[in-house]
C-alpha cells in the first residue's frame, strides 16, 4: 500500500504578532513608501534653500521681524505631546499583546485624544511660519511638509478611532489585537518622522549653513 | 521542517480529495456577472484584467505612434496640426510608460508570483482590486482628456517651466499630473502586495535561495517601485499644486527651481526604466530554462546582478540632465555609474548564453523573442554607453538618436520579452496553445519592422533631426530615412495584429495545452490550465530550486488548510517554515468605492482644492465600511468551529515509502 508524506498544518494559529503576520509586512511596506516620500521632501527643502540668500526670506514690511524665523511655541508643544503620546501607545501595544482588553481600550482612548490635540496644534503651526503657501518657495515647502505630516496625523488618528470603536463594541480578537500592535508601529513612525521635520523646519533656519 | 511528517494512505487521500474539491470550488468560487467585475479578488482575474486593459492601452499608444509616423513620413506634411502632434506624442509616451509598461509587467507578477511560490492568493487581495480600479480610472482620465482636445501636450515628462501655470494654461497638464498619481498609487500598492506575498506566502521548502528567478525579478522591481515612485508622485503633486493653488516650487521668480523638477522626475524616471526592464529579465530566465531544458547557469550571480542593477539604477538619473548646469564632478560620477550598470546586465546576458550553450534548444516562439531581445537590447545598451558620455550626449541631446536609443532599450528590453512571455504563459492562462506558425510570422514581422522604424533614427539623430518636431523641411534631406521608418512602423503594427488574431483564434481553436506543455520547472505548471480558483488543492512542499524538475514522486504535501474558508498558508521569511493559517479576504465592494473616492479627490482636484477634503472624507467613510463591513467577521474569531479533520493518519508509523 503506497503512502504519502504529509505536513499537517491544521493546528497552526490564524494570527500572530509582528513579522509573523502579513499585515506587518503590508504596513511596513506602506511606511517605506512614505519614508522615501519624506526623504525626498527633505531633500527638496534643502535644494530650495540654495536659492535664498536669507532663509526664511525677509518680509518687506516695516513692522515685520528682521528674520521671520518660525515661532517655536506650537511646534514645540506639539513635539512634546507627540513624544509623550508614545507612552499610552506603548502601554496599549503591550496590553494588546497580553490580551488586557480594558487597559488597551483606555490607552487607545488616550491616544485618540492625543491625535486630535496634535491636529489642532498643527493647524496653529502653519501660522507660526509667517508666510503663506503662495508667498514664496520657502512658504510653499514648509506648508507642504507640515501638511503632508498633518495628513498622516489625520490618518493615524482615524485608524486609532476605528480600532478604539472596534475594541469597545466588538470582540477583542486576535486579528484586531495584531492590528493594534501594527497601529503602534505607525504611531512611532509618525512621531519619529516629526522629530526630523521639527528639527529641520524649526532649527535649521537658525543655523547659518553657508559658513 | 519543524512540523513532523506524517504518512497517509494514497487511496484514502484520493477519496478525501475528491470530496474536498467540491468544497474548495464552492469556497473560492468568484461572484458572477457584474458583481464579478466589481468585487472579485482572485489574483488571476485581477491580473488578467490588468493585462487586457494594459494591452488595450498599448494598442492606443501604437495607434498614436502610427499617426506620428504618418505625419513624419514626408517633409512638410500637414496630416496633423502642431497642436495635435504635441498632444499625441505626449499621450503616446505617457501611455506606453505609465499605462502599459509598468502595469503589464507587474500584472504578470500578480498572476504568476502566487502560482510560482505555491500560494492560494496574494497577501492582500482586496488592495489588489483597489489598485486595478485606480489604474483604470487614471487611464480613462487621460483618454477622456485627449478625446476632448485637452490631452497633455508638454511631453511625457512635462518639464517646467513649459508645463507650469504661465506657459501651459488650461487643464491639459493637470490631467497628466493626476493620471500620474493614479497609476503610481496602483503600482505602489502592487509592489507592497508582491513583497508581502513573496516574503510570507511561499510553500514550505521554498527558502529564499530556491526562489525562481522570475520571482526574484518581481521582488526587486517591487522594492525599486517603493523607493522610486514617491519621487514622481511628489514631482507631479508639486506641479499640480503650483498650477492649482499658486505655490512656487518651480517658479524661479519666487525662489523656486525648474531644475528641481528634473531631479525629482528623473530620480523616479531612471529607475523606472529598470522597473520595466527587470521583470523582463525574469520572463527571459523562465523561458530560457524551459526551452534549453537546462538549469540556469550561475543562479547566484543572476540574483546578485539583479540586486546590483536595482541599486545602481538609482545612481543614474542625472545622465538625463547632462544638458543642464550641473557640476562637472557630478557629471563624471553619473557617467561612471551609467557605464557601471552595463556590468550586471552583461553578467546576466553571459549567464543566459552559458545556459543556452550546449543545450538541445527547443526553438519555439517564446525563445525566438528572447533571441530577438538579445540582439535589440545589446544594441540599445551600446548606444546607452555612448549617451552616458557627456560630450557625446551634449551633441545628440534631444535628437532622434535618443528616440532610437530609448526604443531599443524599452522595446528590446521589455516588449520583446513580454511577447515571449505571452506565447509562453497564455497556454496557462487560457488552456489553449497559440499557433506556432502565426507566432513565427509575428516575431519576424515585429523584429524586422522594429529595426526598420528605429535603426534609421540613429542616423537621423546624428544628422541633426530634433525629437518632438511635427514636421521638417525638404531641404533637410531627412525624408528618405523617415519614409523607411514610417513603412517599418506599419510592418511592426502588422506583427502586433498577427498576435491579436492568434490569441482570438487560439481561444476558440488552439490546441489544448494541458498542465505543462513546455515541460517547464516552476510550480504554475503543476496545476491545471487555467488554474483552479484556489490554485493548489494541497500546497506542495518544494524540494529544490527547480520545483517541478526536482520533485520526487513521493514529495510531501501540506494538509490541514480549511476547505470551507479561504485559508492560505503563511510561512517564515527566510526558510518558508509553516507559521500561520491566514484567512485571505474574499470578494468585497469596498475597494471599488474607495477607488471612486480617490477619483473624486484627484479628478475634481484638477478644478478645486476642496476636492481633496471631500475626497478624503469619502475615502475615510469607505475605508470605515471596509473595516467594519465584513459580515463574516464572527466566524473567523470567536466561534472557531471544531473542524473535523479530513484525514486521520494511519495509526501505525510506517517507514518512509520508496517509490521509484
Amino acid at each position: 500500500m503506497s503512502t504519502r508524506a504529509v505536513i499537517d498544518v491544521s493546528e497552526l494559529p490564524h494570527h500572530e504578532f509582528d513579522t509573523y503576520d502579513p499585515v506587518w509586512w503590508g504596513n511596513n511596506g506602506l511606511l517605506a513608501i512614505e519614508t522615501s516620500m519624506f526623504a525626498i521632501l527633505i531633500a527638496t527643502y534643502f535644494y530650495l534653500r540654495q536659492n535664498f540668500a536669507l532663509w526664511p526670506p525677509p518680509i518687506a514690511e516695516l513692522t515685520a521681524p528682521l528674520r521671520p524665523l518660525p515661532d517655536l511655541g506650537y511646534g514645540t508643544a506639539n513635539t512634546i505631546l507627540l513624544v509623550l503620546s508614545c507612552i499610552p501607545m506603548i502601554i496599549g501595544d503591550l496590553s494588546a499583546r497580553r490580551g488586557n482588553r480594558s487597559m488597551t481600550q483606555l490607552m487607545l482612548g488616550i491616544c485618540v485624544i492625543c491625535g486630535f490635540v496634535a491636529i489642532a496644534l498643527r493647524s496653529f503651526e502653519f501660522g507660526a511660519m509667517h508666510f503663506y503657501w503662495d508667498s514664496n518657495a520657502y512658504g510653499s515647502i514648509v506648508w507642504f511638509m507640515l501638511g503632508m505630516h498633518m495628513m498622516h496625523l489625520a490618518v493615524l488618528t482615524t485608524e486609532a478611532v476605528l480600532l478604539f470603536v472596534w475594541t469597545m463594541t466588538r470582540e477583542f480578537d486576535m486579528k484586531h489585537r495584531v492590528d493594534i500592535v501594527t497601529l503602534g508601529i505607525y504611531w512611532y513612525w509618525v512621531v519619529t518622522i516629526w522629530l526630523f521635520l521639527y528639527a529641520i523646519i524649526y532649527f535649521t533656519p537658525r543655523l547659518d549653513l553657508r559658513a | 521542517m519543524s512540523q513532523p511528517l506524517q504518512h497517509i494512505n494514497d487511496d484514502e487521500l484520493a477519496a478525501v480529495m475528491e470530496r474536498e474539491k467540491e468544497e474548495l470550488e464552492r469556497t473560492w468560487s468568484p461572484p458572477h456577472g457584474l458583481r464579478w467585475w466589481f468585487t472579485d479578488t482572485d489574483h488571476k482575474g485581477i491580473a488578467l484584467r490588468y493585462i487586457v486593459t494594459a494591452f488595450i492601452f498599448f494598442i492606443f499608444g501604437g495607434i498614436e505612434a502610427a499617426l506620428m509616423r504618418i505625419q513624419l513620413s514626408r517633409p512638410d506634411n500637414h496630416f496633423l496640426s502642431p497642436d495635435k502632434y504635441n498632444q499625441i506624442f505626449t499621450v503616446h509616451g505617457t501611455t506606453m510608460m505609465f499605462l502599459f509598461a509598468v502595469p503589464i509587467v507587474t500584472a504578470l507578477g500578480i498572476y504568476l508570483v502566487p502560482l510560482m511560490i505555491g500560494a492560494r492568493d496574494v497577501a492582500f487581495p482586496r488592495v489588489n482590486l483597489y489598485g486595478y480600479f485606480v489604474y483604470l480610472i487614471g487611464g480613462i482620465l487621460l483618454y477622456t482628456g485627449l478625446l476632448l482636445n485637452t490631452g497633455p501636450d508638454a511631453g511625457w515628462f512635462a518639464y517646467v517651466p513649459l508645463s507650469g501655470p504661465s506657459f501651459s494654461p488650461g487643464k491639459r497638464v493637470d490631467i497628466w499630473a493626476q493620471m500620474i498619481t493614479f497609476t503610481e498609487i496602483s503600482a505602489l500598492v502592487g509592489a507592497v502586495i508582491i513583497i508581502g506575498s513573496v516574503f510570507k506566502m511561499r510553500a514550505p521548502g521554498m527558502s529564499l535561495n530556491r526562489l525562481p528567478l522570475f520571482v526574484w525579478a518581481q521582488l526587486i522591481t517591487a522594492f525599486m517601485i517603493i523607493f522610486a515612485m514617491p519621487a514622481v508622485m511628489l514631482a507631479s503633486g508639486l506641479l499640480a499644486s503650483d498650477r492649482l493653488i499658486d505655490t512656487h516650487f518651480f517658479n524661479p521668480a519666487e525662489g523656486g527651481d525648474a531644475i528641481l523638477y528634473q531631479h525629482l522626475f528623473w530620480f523616479f524616471g531612471h529607475p523606472e526604466v529598470y522597473i520595466i526592464f527587470i521583470p523582463g529579465l525574469g520572463f527571459i530566465s523562465s523561458i530560457v530554462a524551459a526551452f534549453a531544458r537546462n538549469k540556469i547557469f550561475g543562479y547566484t550571480a543572476m540574483v546578485l546582478s539583479l540586486i546590483a542593477t536595482g541599486f545602481i539604477g538609482f545612481g543614474l538619473w542625472v545622465h538625463h540632465m547632462f544638458a543642464t548646469p550641473i557640476p562637472q564632478v557630478g557629471q563624471s560620477l553619473f557617467t561612471a555609474a551609467s557605464m557601471m550598470i552595463a556590468i550586471p546586465s552583461g553578467v546576466q546576458i553571459f549567464c543566459w548564453i552559458a545556459t543556452l550553450w550546449g543545450s538541445k534548444l527547443n526553438i519555439k516562439t517564446p525563445l525566438l523573442f528572447v533571441l530577438g531581445f538579445f540582439a535589440i537590447f545589446v544594441l540599445g545598451g551600446l548606444t546607452g554607453v555612448m549617451l552616458a558620455s557627456v560630450p557625446l550626449d551634449l551633441q545628440i541631446h534631444d535628437t532622434f538618436f535618443v528616440v532610437a536609443h530609448l526604443h531599443y532599450v524599452l522595446i528590446g528590453g521589455s516588449v520583446f520579452p513580454l511577447f515571449g512571455a505571452f506565447y509562453y504563459w497564455i497556454p496557462k492562462w487560457t488552456g489553449r496553445m497559440l499557433s506556432e506558425t502565426a507566432g513565427r510570422w509575428n516575431f519576424w514581422l515585429m523584429f524586422i519592422g522594429f529595426n526598420m522604424v528605429f535603426f534609421p533614427m540613429h542616423q537621423l539623430g546624428l544628422n541633426g533631426m530634433p525629437r518632438r518636431v511635427y514636421t521638417y523641411l525638404p531641404e533637410s534631406g531627412w525624408g528618405t530615412l523617415n519614409l523607411i521608418a514610417s513603412i517599418g512602423a506599419f510592418v511592426l503594427a502588422t506583427g502586433v495584429l498577427v498576435f491579436v488574431i492568434n490569441v482570438i483564434w487560439a481561444r476558440r481553436a488552439g490546441a489544448v495545452a494541458g498542465d505543462n506543455p513546455w515541460a517547464a520547472d516552476t510550480l504554475e505548471w503543476s496545476v491545471s490550465s487555467p488554474p483552479p480558483h484556489y490554485n493548489f488543492h494541497n500546497i506542495p512542499v518544494v524540494q529544490g530550486r527547480y520545483a517541478m524538475w526536482e520533485a520526487t514522486p513521493d514529495a510531501p504535501i501540506v494538509r490541514g488548510l480549511s476547505t470551507t474558508k479561504r485559508e492560505a498558508l503563511v510561512t517564515s521569511v527566510l526558510d518558508a517554515e509553516p507559521e500561520l493559517r491566514f484567512e485571505v479576504p474574499g470578494p468585497s465592494i469596498w475597494p471599488f468605492w474607495v477607488s471612486i473616492a480617490t477619483a473624486v479627490m484627484f479628478i475634481v482636484g484638477i478644478f478645486t482644492p476642496w476636492a481633496f477634503l471631500v475626497g478624503a472624507i469619502l475615502a475615510g467613510a469607505a475605508l470605515t465600511a471596509w473595516f467594519f463591513g465584513d459580515p463574516n467577521y464572527k466566524n473567523k474569531t470567536v466561534s472557531e468551529p471544531a473542524e473535523t479533520k479530513p484525514i486521520q493518519p494511519p495509526p501505525r508509523p510506517e517507514l518512509q515509502p520508496k517509490e521509484v
